[in-house]
């Protein structure tokens, strides 16, 4: 008997819920005004007011959709995870039947701190210039990876160093967003002075959150590198 | 002239994928794939994408090239000290 009365009063709130949830969408969607431009020429005539980006992409990236931009970083984390938790114990030296390369080994010297700071021009330049945090981080983890093929004996990662700088960076985002928020009433609202198109320091939040996302990224990838590179025993 | 770039580098791309397809020898055909990234970067430049050609530059060339590679090292030594 108790147990009927429960079920009905569960169905009839689930019922409740979701049809106030359909009265919702529809009022909103009955609401919205479909523009007469397409969303492109809408989107680029915003970001001359409020963003001050050269490079528009960037903007459409970390401020019209930067919500999307969390979403991928956090996909990305998680696959990183995944591939630690299935490759962890089997983490070793390289172990490639190979002969050392002599000319790699005295070229990376060279190539290591110059790939470091191209990859650091991208993320710093990515609302003047095609490029950003994706592609920065990318391009200063294949630094890393020369390393590991260069210098196995030598070289070591800190773990507690990339571990505490991906937490660190993906703190960060999500607090600039949530402090745009707060101030604005919008998910990573630029509540920073946007400065004059062009110039190093525009563009108000978007080279932070970029920053942030180069990091992060850079970290997540050369620990992915790890992974691969110094698997002790293939199953 | 552009435009005839463009399409040799189709005409490229497709033969490269047809011959990554039908190599037998792993190694080479991860560099095959790499040289289809090359390829697939100069067009998404000349599409005027310079971001994804610049992603497609280090991921498709640089590293899943490169993590191919060593997991197929490492299978094959793994068969070597058998």
């Amino acid at each position: 008997m108790s147990l009927k009365k429960d079920i009905r009063v569960h169905t009839i709130f689930v019922s409740l819920v979701v049809s106030i949830m359909i009265i919702l969408l529809l009022s909103l969607f009955l609401n919205f005004e479909l523009a007469s431009d397409t969303l492109g020429t809408q989107i680029l005539n915003l970001n001359s007011g409020e963003t001050e980006t050269a490079n528009a992409v960037t903007s459409v990236v970390t401020y019209f959709r930067g919500f999307d931009t969390l979403g991928e970083v956090t996909i990305l984390f998680l696959s990183i995870f995944g591939i630690g938790l299935g490759l962890e114990g089997y983490k070793d030296k390289l172990n490639i039947f190979a002969y050392e390369n002599q000319l790699l080994k005295i070229a990376v010297d060279v190539l290591f701190p110059l790939i470091i700071m191209f990859g650091f021009y991208i993320i710093i330049h990515g609302h003047l210039s095609p490029g950003g945090g994706f592609q920065g981080g990318v391009v200063i983890a294949s630094a890393f990876l020369l390393m590991f093929l260069a210098k196995d004996d030598e070289f070591s990662l800190n773990h507690k160093i990339i571990s505490l700088a991906e937490a660190l960076s993906g703190v960060g985002f999500i607090l600039l967003g949530l402090l745009g928020v707060l101030l604005l009433d919008r998910f990573l609202g630029n509540f920073l002075p946007l400065g004059s198109m062009g110039n190093l320091f525009s563009g108000g939040l978007i080279p932070l959150i970029y920053i942030f996302v180069g990091i992060k990224v850079s970290a997540e990838i050369t620990a992915l590198v790890e992974y691969f590179v110094r698997i002790k025993d293939v199953r | 002239m552009i435009g005839l770039i463009v399409l040799s580098i189709f005409i490229t791309l497709i033969v490269l994928s047809i011959l990554i397809i039908i190599n037998e020898d792993l190694p080479h055909s991860v560099i095959l794939f790499m040289g289809f990234g090359l390829g697939s970067v100069i067009l998404y430049f000349l599409f005027s994408a310079p971001d994804v050609a610049l992603t497609e530059a280090v991921i498709g060339t640089g590293i899943s090239g490169v993590i191919f590679l060593v997991t197929l090292l490492q299978i094959r030594s793994k068969e070597i000290r058998k």
